[in-house]
């Protein structure tokens, strides 16, 4: 499991990042850069996992910095700037995303019988296609949990601080997807359970 | 049951790592984005870009300030020192310095009233965007100014250099009320940078105190 996502930055940074959101609230665009440096990283990263598409992850990471920025002002630091940035990711993408698969819904004919009732080969790359394509359809609100835990190593009260949610929330959502995926995944059963 | 209890099994726990594994960014892909986010969140939004901008004119505007008010002294407590007791008597005068008693009163105010403009613009932007009232203050220091350089009151020099640049400055206030003030803000910012107002005040100023 990947280390924990959120508040972990360099000590020279994070004494410095008052400072530097005072300053782009200002209008100061060099530091603006400094806190999108720190901060861009892990904001694709998010949001490559929840879209799986490149373009789309570059503009969403884009379109959190553009709201963010707009937004600073409004910023109390009642939490740590990338958990703020990383729930400004999460709104992004999952607002576009809804738009995203409506589009994709009209254009591509999802073979969801095939994913539970094609027999599978019983190799490692089946087993990984057919998972990916498990946590693809599950719900949204259980995807983004089950990502962000068992994908990047969101702790939950991280990932409730993402998400605006209570930490039992999180985990029951966590706990529903797991279970989605079990009976999604029931023709492997026997692999993984050997 | 805990909600830890239900991990998945090994096998699909580590498939799932690779679920839409990031392809790793090259400074140059930081860079792109960038570019992107810094022309929509800083150019094309009115905030950012005012506040940049005004961020420029707050650091010079009181240094102008504070040289109008040097220069108005200075040109008037010299005039006034000249001649305290008969100051009607200088209307004919050729000395471009003496001034008739209704310019040289009229030019003080003037001149303290645009120092006072000047220096309150800085809090004014820093509100947010300066106010109507402001407005018409500069609109009025406007009209003012364009007489004084009809007056008399420009036959010094030094004075018509000050009254052409404060027409300049005055009437790019004033149009900050009619667009979203980028465009203006930036003709502001070079004026003052492109037509050396500042050394040219102070330049004023030396030559005045000089004179006295």
């Amino acid at each position: 499991m990947t280390s924990p996502a959120v508040a972990i930055e360099a000590q020279p940074y994070v004494n410095r990042e008052p400072e530097l959101i005072a300053r782009v609230v200002a209008g100061d665009r060099l530091a603006a850069r400094e806190l999108y440096d720190a901060h861009a990283p892990r904001v694709f990263r998010l949001a490559y996992r929840l879209t799986g598409d490149d373009e789309l992850a570059r503009e969403f990471t884009q379109e959190t910095f553009i709201r963010a920025f707009a937004q600073l002002g409004r910023f109390r630091g009642d939490s740590a700037l990338s958990t703020w940035l990383h729930r400004v990711t999460a709104s992004v993408v999952s607002n576009a995303m809804r738009k995203v698969k409506r589009f994709r819904a009209r254009e591509t004919d999802l073979d969801e019988a095939g994913l539970v009732h094609a027999p599978g080969s019983g190799g490692d790359h089946d087993l990984r296609d057919k998972l990916h394509r498990a946590i693809d359809e599950l719900p949204e609100i259980y995807r983004t949990t089950l990502v962000m835990h068992d994908v990047e190593g969101y702790t939950h009260e991280e990932i409730a601080k993402v998400l605006g949610v209570a930490e039992g929330t999180c985990k029951s959502r966590l706990s529903v997807a797991r279970a989605q995926l079990r009976k999604k995944l029931a023709s492997f059963a026997k692999e993984w359970m050997e | 049951m805990t909600h830890d209890d239900d991990r998945l099994p090994d096998a699909l726990r580590n498939a799932a790592r690779d679920y839409n594994t990031p392809p790793p960014l090259a400074p140059a892909d930081l860079d792109d984005m960038w570019s992107v986010i810094e022309s929509r969140a800083f150019a094309d939004s009115q905030r950012t870009p005012d506040r940049a901008y005004w961020a420029t004119i707050r650091r010079v505007l009181p240094i102008a300030a504070v040289l109008l008010v040097g220069v108005a002294i200075g040109r008037f407590s010299a005039g006034s020192g000249a001649s305290p007791t008969v100051p009607t008597a200088r209307v004919a005068s050729s000395d471009s310095s003496m001034l008739q008693e209704p310019y040289q009163s009229t030019t003080s105010r003037y001149l303290g009233q645009t120092a006072a403009l000047l220096a309150a613009l800085p809090a004014e932007v820093r509100a947010g965007a300066a106010d109507d009232a402001l407005h018409g203050r500069a609109h009025d220091l406007l009209l003012t100014t364009r007489m004084l350089l009809d007056s008399p009151a420009a036959s010094d020099p030094r004075i018509s250099t000050l009254l052409d640049d404060l027409e300049l400055v005055l009437a790019q206030i004033v149009r900050l009320q009619t667009d979203d003030g980028r465009s203006e803000l930036e003709l502001i910012r070079q004026a003052l940078e492109q037509r050396d107002v500042l050394p040219r005040l102070r330049t004023a100023v030396a030559n005045i105190s000089a004179d006295d």
